[in-house]
């Protein structure tokens, strides 16, 4: 009975003591590993869609709460003006969601370009959509109507990877969405 | 002191985890295709093993022994998940490359060997040499097979290119199957190179399969054994 007692006790305090570690581990580099995430993965589509900045956008994000939940902001400055804004939306992808980063110019009128963060697509097939030949049709495309050519609009899908060109473009349109919503609240979010 | 020294030494050679004991292959294989992937994942082993060891031989009279093995299954797990993070804050880049293989170390076979076989029976600073010494054993290993596999496959070492423009990258070193056969190269190279050795000394040389501790210091390293 004794043996038993002190088995259960050692193997508590052990777990305990390690959940303990842990967790202050875990605070400790919190804010660390948020921001290594977001230059590593976010960082790179974002130096795909704007070409003229001088600020670091991983830097500078804010979030903007929206009913639908918080969203990040990642917003290009240049010389302390705010000269467009991106942000990440996901759409369906034939191998789970495709992460796309679309960037807006300041006033909405039209798109900076679209970045890829996450994919899981085929290679060769849907994950072609990272490449410049598909990415580039949204660069300076206006927000009004974007859609594939065979939903009346103009974007050229990727040939034999419908679903992760339909993904996209749907991705892209939530973005719009999104940016309709905070669109007021952006020239006054970085001070000028 | 020699003892001290016995205990840290053996890891580098005698007892050289992936090619003497043959143990902790899954890394091994997996994670060799540049010299940096090993090098790195050699660092994150080196840090586990050491203060694994350091924490088993620390609580070896407290812990019972019908838990042990889980007792010591907890502290490797705890640390590896610090290396986890740790990696994550401080090199993102390698944490990508490495990806799901830096969680698998909990179930390194080198990590819980060195706990049941040594730790758990020695005292502390002896204990601490030998995961120093096992894991700078295991970090030279795999270097060294990720440095022949990216050689012969990228024709660069660390990312610096030392081949010209006319090599033509054999891209078979660098896929699965090219570990397997790297290894067992390896593996030949270091068994002719003990039987060469053995033979300078006047002993008779292995041949075959070994069922015995002949080519293993692990069970001499035993007290009583």
């Amino acid at each position: 009975m004794r043996e038993m007692l002190r088995m259960i006790l050692v193997l508590s305090l052990i777990c305990g003591l390690s959940g303990l570690t842990l967790a202050s581990v875990r605070q400790a580099t919190n804010e660390r590993i948020e921001e290594q995430v977001l230059t590593f993965v976010q960082g790179p589509s974002l130096e795909q869609i704007f070409s003229d900045y001088d600020n670091n956008p991983v830097k500078d994000r804010k979030t903007f709460d929206l009913p639908s939940g918080p969203i990040t902001v990642f917003p290009a400055l240049k010389n302390g003006k705010l000269t467009g804004v991106a942000f990440e939306t996901f759409g369906k992808g034939y191998g789970g969601d495709i992460g796309v980063m679309v960037g807006f110019d300041i006033d909405g009128s039209k798109l900076e370009g679209v970045g890829i963060t996450t994919l899981k697509e085929t290679p060769g097939l849907g994950a072609r959509v990272v490449e410049p030949e598909y990415r580039d049709q949204f660069k300076g495309h206006s927000t009004a109507s974007i859609a594939l050519k065979k939903q009346g609009g103009d974007i050229q899908a990727i040939s034999g990877a419908t679903i992760s060109s339909t993904g996209t473009v749907a991705a892209v349109n939530d973005a719009v969405k999104i940016f309709n919503q905070i669109k007021d609240k952006l020239p006054t979010a970085w001070g000028s | 002191m020699s003892r001290l020294w016995k205990e840290f030494s053996k890891g580098l050679w005698k007892d050289l985890p992936p090619f003497k004991l043959v143990l902790g292959l899954c890394p091994v294989l997996a994670v060799t295709k540049t010299a940096y992937n090993g090098f790195g994942m050699g660092m994150a082993v080196i840090f586990v093993l050491a203060l694994s060891n350091l924490l088993v031989s620390m609580l070896r009279k407290l812990i019972p022994s019908k838990v042990r093995i889980a007792c010591f299954i907890v502290v490797a797990a705890s640390l590896v998940v610090c290396v986890e993070l740790l990696m994550q804050a401080y090199a993102y880049p390698l944490y990508q490359q490495l990806g799901i293989f830096v969680p698998l170390i909990v179930v390194n076979c080198i990590i819980l060997g060195r706990a049941e076989a040594f730790a758990s029976k020695n005292p502390v600073h002896l204990a601490v040499a030998d995961g120093l010494g096992m894991g700078i054993g295991f970090t030279i290993s795999l270097t060294l097979l990720g440095s022949i596999r990216e050689i012969f496959g990228y024709g660069t070492w660390f990312g610096m290119n030392l081949t010209g423009e006319w090599f033509e990258p054999f891209t078979f070193m660098v896929e699965a199957p090219g570990a397997f056969v790297c290894l067992g190269l390896v593996l030949a190279g270091m068994n002719a190179l003990t039987n060469w050795q053995r033979k300078s000394k006047g002993l008779e040389a292995i041949e075959g399969p070994v069922h015995d501790c002949k080519t293993c210091g692990m069970c001499a390293s035993k007290p009583g054994a």
